[in-house]
């Protein structure tokens, strides 16, 4: 039987197989590429994997490495090779992932990705061909070439101004998430045997689910390196070697772990998720509240973070669309994470809210001094201002056709010994004041929205009653 | 059982590079270069003389070439047709059979009460209705929520979302997964729209459908996180290098976030091409009522897909045509394409039968101007609003009609004119020369464009500002 079968029986790819091009290579008289392909093509022959590899080929000389190889094969851009296989990997798991890369494409460009796919530690398995130069581009400096070594971009040999060679099997070893790290070499019998080894078990670990693994090869580019092949190789094992150690990075003896189930089509468990249910919902309201504002109520709720402006928005657009009605709540912060201002807006339509924004609102509810100084002049003629009193001394000047509905919110909710209810208070308030929504309406919200954390519910229950009861008390 | 001997080495001269790196492997010495070139290759090969050849197969190891030295069948036939390699190399493990569509299934879903949910949840759950599993993205102020809704709900579903390293990682994540024939996505802003554009150009030339959600704010630079329209012109005319077009998706309510999302997923399958939907991060943020669809879909496999398994062997991924006439055809197929999208054009047209003054506006910017419409027909003035949809391929007929007899017409947009733009050019390509001036009403730096300022503008006062 012949050996390597893994290649296509004539390279259709390479310019169309014309010629001797169907059975040659694009590579260079003594390249590396040629015989690191021909162990990978082994190596897939041997583990019977040909249908499941998928090969990742990145630019680069190897670009060309769906020319060759009879599996499914992915052309990637330049330095993302492994994130594309994480892709495929993910994608199915199943599937035997191989990303091949040059010297420029994985410690240059790609070195974000090369990094982090070796840490994330999924099992694919990269192919790193280091020939110290790069070959696509015609001879320039490459991270890993020598130091002193010439190149078109280092013509009088490469410098301290110009960086170290990195030595990314090294650098990959000593990351978490790899299991297997080598770097072999091919410059004689001895090298190439070791070389076809490793890239057996790279891959041999990636089918049994064990992890991530990284083969590093030292090539030869006889080309642009400007030597004849036999002295190419002579380099690399006099020159390369000594810079980047042969051997065995790391080799660890992991149980397999990456296993992973088809995804799930299960609607039910879809509209679970998604908080989605068939059931309707009792509703309360006998029809839009128009002594409010006709067909489109506008609200501001503004405060600092934490007073739970957002929390009340919220509440109230459910509360809408569970009457019927449409409804959009729009946050705005500023942009500390924590204590700044948050402001909400807030808008409930017979049909369709049209513009959601609530530069006039109808209504405003303010939790301190600044925010009520800022938005209590814009609220339209006739609209309703709701104010926390316990934290407002003074209020300001208005519209004499705007109602000021002073509650203490913060003093109800501390004396009811959660501060936190306070923007329940104000709901309540917001109830009382301007029948908005039935009580029920505001109640069914409320414990919906604390299906989860049912023992808050008689809490926020008796905050919502004491802010109605604040309004009712100041009409007497 | 006999020991079977070991194959002796054979060589066509003719894929003999003449390297010479088996010449150091024979400790037999059987190797030489020849002193002749080939007049076939214009190389010089190795001569074989296997004389003292004790089979041992290093040289074979040494050779390069996959159809250079190879191990010498029992009987080798000596005088072969050099077009025939596969009688000379023996027989393969497997044909790679011709893949087939394996069909996307549609499963019902019963009817749910409408949700009450973000603009970027609503996008995130279109996508799961859609198929998606595979959800890659790096995060970014203000379409964050997505993938963090993604990252809670998709290790339910058994589904993979990965944080990637950048925008850059992630755009290559979904062209892998893409690749593979599945459905993803990504959720972003502008400065990562912009890291990803290069990965875009590349799924457009590899043909790869996926999803970018791309939720606008303040640019240029870091700008702010405040909505901005500022990647229309990306979207329809600067997705990466090359010949790049993609549909581009404008919607204007949290309840349009999930219904174009599941869109964009089946037009980006049914073209092999990304789709963008450019939010603004008012949407993204905005809470809304959500009805969902009543049914759900189970993706299938694409037959061009490089899945992994034996029925999709023989495909390849890829953007690379070396010969100029293979990538000039391959460009004029991607022509046709993006002609054929022109049929998925979408739009609203609101009051626009009788109007004398239209508005056009997409995005939030939109709802606003619907307001304005109202206030100003309540005034008296005959206003009403076009909204694009689908900013490319750009809704002209529609948008034709739309300024059927209007005398004026302002377009509303939360940037320095990237929407009239897109107007402008699908006006001048359908051949439209006669149309009203174009008047605007524009805002940047993360701030919207006003309803009272709109209304200023066709009211005649021009300049009302906040």
């Amino acid at each position: 039987m012949s050996k390597a079968s893994v290649f296509y029986d004539r390279f259709e790819r390479h310019s169309h197989g014309e010629g001797l091009k169907g059975h040659a290579t694009h590579y260079c008289p003594g390249c590396g590429h040629g015989l690191a392909h021909k162990f990978l093509a082994d190596a897939i022959d041997d583990l019977g994997i040909q249908d499941r590899t998928v090969a990742v080929s990145p630019v680069g000389c190897s670009v060309f490495l769906y020319y060759y190889f009879d599996v499914g094969n992915t052309q990637a851009a330049h330095g993302r090779a492994p994130a594309v296989a994480l892709g495929h990997k993910f994608a199915n798991p199943e599937s035997v992932v191989v990303s091949y890369q040059g010297d420029g494409d994985l410690a240059s460009i790609g070195l974000a990705e090369t990094v982090a796919t070796a840490q994330l530690g999924a099992p694919i398995t990269v192919i790193f061909i280091n020939n110290a130069i790069y070959g696509m581009t015609g001879g320039q400096m490459a991270p890993t070439t020598l130091m002193g070594q010439t190149s078109s971009t280092s013509p009088a040999g490469r410098n301290e101004y110009m960086g170290q060679p990195l030595k990314m099997a090294e650098m990959i070893a000593g990351l978490d998430g790899p299991v297997y790290v080598e770097r072999v070499a091919l410059y004689d019998a001895k090298q190439r045997i070791k070389a076809k080894k490793a890239i057996q078990k790279a891959l041999k670990l990636q089918m049994e689910g064990k992890g991530y693994s990284f083969i590093e090869v030292l090539a030869e580019c006889p080309t642009h390196l400007k030597m004849n092949p036999e002295d190419t190789e002579k380099w690399v094992k006099e020159c390369m070697e000594p810079v980047y150690p042969l051997g065995v990075k790391k080799d660890l003896t992991v149980d397999p772990w990456f296993k992973r189930n088809p995804p799930s089509f299960d609607g039910k468990k879809l509209l679970n998720l998604a908080g989605a249910t068939s059931e309707q919902p009792e509703r309360f309201c006998q029809g839009f509240p128009n002594q409010v504002a006709p067909h489109d109520v506008s609200l501001k709720l503004a405060g600092s973070g934490g007073d739970g402006a957002q929390t009340a928005a919220m509440l109230i657009a459910r509360a809408a669309i569970t009457e019927g009605f449409d409804a959009t709540h729009i946050p705005s912060y500023g942009p500390e994470s924590r204590g700044g201002t948050s402001y909400a807006d807030v808008h409930v339509a017979e049909e369709e809210v049209l513009n959601p924004g609530s530069p006039t609102p109808d209504i405003l509810i303010a939790f301190n001094a600044p925010s009520l100084a800022k938005f209590g002049p814009t609220v339209k003629k006739g609209g309703t201002v709701i104010y926390d009193s316990s934290v407002v001394s003074d209020a300001p000047a208005l519209d004499p056709s705007v109602k000021l509905v002073p509650v203490p919110f913060t003093g109800i909710a501390t004396d009811l010994g959660k501060a936190v209810v306070k923007n329940i208070v104000a709901l309540g308030a917001l109830q009382a004041a301007t029948g908005l929504f039935p009580k029920e309406t505001f109640l069914t919200s409320i414990r919906q929205a604390l299906k989860d954390k049912c023992a808050l519910i008689p809490l926020n229950e008796e905050a919502f009653a004491w802010g109605i009861k604040a309004v009712e008390s100041l009409g007497e | 059982m006999a020991l079977k001997e070991r194959p002796k080495p054979f060589l066509l001269p003719e894929y003999c590079k003449g390297c010479g790196r088996c010449l150091d492997a024979c400790v037999k010495d059987c190797i030489t270069m020849s002193d002749q070139i080939n007049p076939l290759t214009g190389l010089v090969p190795v001569d074989l003389d296997l004389t003292n050849c004790n089979a041992c197969g290093l040289c074979m190891d040494a050779c390069p070439e996959p159809y250079g030295l190879r191990p010498a069948h029992e009987g080798e036939i000596q005088d072969f047709e050099l077009e025939d390699p596969a009688k000379l190399f023996g027989v393969r493990p497997s044909d790679a059979p011709e893949p087939v569509d394996l069909p996307s299934e549609v499963l019902p879903l019963p009817r749910t009460e409408p949700l009450v949910i973000k603009g970027t949840y609503a996008s995130a759950l279109g996508a799961l209705l859609a198929g998606c599993r595979h959800v890659y993205g790096y995060p970014i102020t203000p379409s964050t929520e997505g993938a963090e809704l993604m990252a809670k709900f998709l290790p339910k579903l058994d589904g993979t979302f990965i944080q990637a390293v950048s925008e850059v990682a992630t755009v290559n994540m979904m062209y892998g997964t893409a690749g593979a024939g599945l459905p993803c996505m990504t959720f972003t802003s502008s400065p990562g729209f912009s890291l990803m554009l290069e990965g875009v150009s590349y799924m457009i030339g590899a043909e790869l459908p996926g999803v970018f959600v791309d939720v606008m704010r303040g640019g240029p630079g870091l700008g702010n996180i405040a909505p901005e329209q500022s990647d229309i012109k990306l979207a329809c005319h600067g997705l990466g290098h090359g010949n790049t077009q993609a549909i581009t998706l404008a919607p204007s309510t949290p309840q349009e976030m999930l219904d174009l999302t599941m869109l964009a997923f089946e037009l980006s399958f049914k073209y092999r091409n990304p789709v963008i939907i450019l939010g603004d991060g008012y949407l993204g943020q905005m809470t809304g009522k959500v009805q969902l669809p009543e049914t759900l879909i189970k993706p299938g496999i694409p037959k061009w897909a490089v899945y992994g398994d034996a029925m999709h062997r023989k495909n390849v991924i890829t953007s690379i045509f070396l010969t100029e006439s293979d990538l000039e055809a391959h460009n004029e197929h991607l022509n046709r394409k993006y002609a054929a999208m022109q049929v998925e054009v979408r739009s609203e047209s609101y009051l626009c039968d009788d109007a004398e003054v239209l508005l056009v506006a997409c995005n939030t910017p939109a709802r606003t101007a619907k307001g304005a419409v109202q206030e100003l027909r309540h005034r008296g003035v005959k206003a009403g609003l076009f909204r694009p949809i689908t900013l490319w391929p750009f809704p002209v007929e529609a948008l034709v009609a739309a300024m059927k007899g209007v005398q004026r017409i302002v377009v509303v947009e939360a940037s320095a004119g990237q929407l009239e733009d897109e107007m402008r050019l699908a006006l001048s390509k359908a051949g439209v020369r006669a149309f009203p001036e174009f008047e605007s009403v524009r805002r940047m730096g993360g701030i919207l464009p006003q309803q009272d300022e709109i209304t200023a503008q066709v009211l005649g006062r021009k300049e009302v500002r906040a």
